[in-house]
């Protein structure tokens, strides 16, 4: 990628407002994400819970094996290729400090987690859609810090 | 390889490991994993009440899985550049190996659907071809990442 190459990003008149783009870009990716999830899937265990196994009072019908299974697929595909973008520009924007790498871990570390729990709760068990929940939150709120945290050294002089 | 990248290179592989997974799943769930029923799932069957997939159908499984390919396959190998593996014949040959073999893992149920049966054993074939490599990449990456800190 060329801002690979580019020595100082927070200099560089043309790569800044490309990163910046970019990076705006990933946080309304991750807002638009919790509301589409908000409104459909669901993020709350409960209506996770709903989606998946459905309820028979509420004549709401369970998701398919194969439906659930595309869901998971494509969740999976965006997910691993957002946060390697977003880590990819957080690492050059970041001065390496400890506390940056940690964040950057949490974060890729809940992703990919809540995924193996959203599938252990289908498969195994519900009582792992109450952890899926919670790492859900959890990644988008430490990506979103990692957008914020690298436009603001993105424009610091 | 760069240690600030490593962390974010290493749980990416694990992250391609549960994408082959899901994926691997999703073909035994809707298609099956012999060739007789990779052929029933694209000719149809009378007996199962199966319908032929429609040129159109293919398409839009197709689309979207052709940038998916090019684009996971590209990241995932350009990962090597960064390890002892980048002037290595062993890469080039799995550049080609995961390229080829996603080409012909698109375009063998079109083959299919033309009555060329033989297509079938190519589908499977190209499928776990490209999912092996892909598998085997990621452990390289692992593999340097776990020699480069010790």
């Amino acid at each position: 990628m060329k801002f690979t190459l580019v020595k100082n990003l927070s200099q560089d008149p043309l790569m800044r407002p490309i990163l910046l783009g970019l990076l705006l870009c990933i946080a309304l990716y991750l807002v638009v994400d919790l509301v589409v999830k908000h409104y459909g899937f669901g993020i709350s265990p409960s209506a996770v819970n709903l989606t998946i196994f459905g309820n028979e009072d509420e004549y709401i019908d369970a998701i398919s094996r194969t439906s659930f299974l595309e869901f998971w697929h494509m969740e999976i595909f965006f997910i691993m290729m957002i946060l390697l973008t977003l880590c990819a520009v957080f690492i050059r924007l970041s001065g390496g400090r400890k506390r940056d790498k940690i964040i950057m871990n949490i974060m890729l570390l809940s992703a990919l987690s809540s995924l193996v729990f959203l599938a252990l709760g289908y498969f195994v068990s519900g009582h792992f859609i109450e952890a899926y929940s919670v790492l859900f939150i959890l990644w988008h709120l430490t990506a979103f810090y990692m957008v914020v945290f690298s436009i603001r050294n993105l424009y610091r002089a | 390889m760069h240690r600030e990248y490593q962390n974010a290179i290493a749980i990416f592989s694990l992250f391609v490991i549960l994408l082959v997974l899901s994926g691997v799943m999703i073909f035994i769930e809707k298609i099956g994993l012999s060739v007789e029923d990779i052929m029933v799932y694209y000719l149809g069957s009378e007996e199962k009440f199966i319908q032929a997939k429609s040129f159109q159908g293919l398409l839009k499984i197709v689309l979207p899985h052709t940038f998916a390919y090019g684009l996971l396959s590209m990241v995932l190998l350009h990962f090597l550049i960064f390890t002892d593996q980048r002037n290595l014949r062993r890469s080039k040959i799995l550049v080609f190996v995961i390229f080829s073999s996603a080409f012909l893992e698109i375009v063998s149920p079109f083959l299919l659907l033309r009555g060329l049966e033989f297509f079938a054993y190519l589908k499977l074939g190209s499928l776990i071809v490209f999912n092996l490599s892909l598998l085997y990449v990621s452990y390289l990456l692992a593999k340097s990442i776990l020699d480069s800190s010790k």
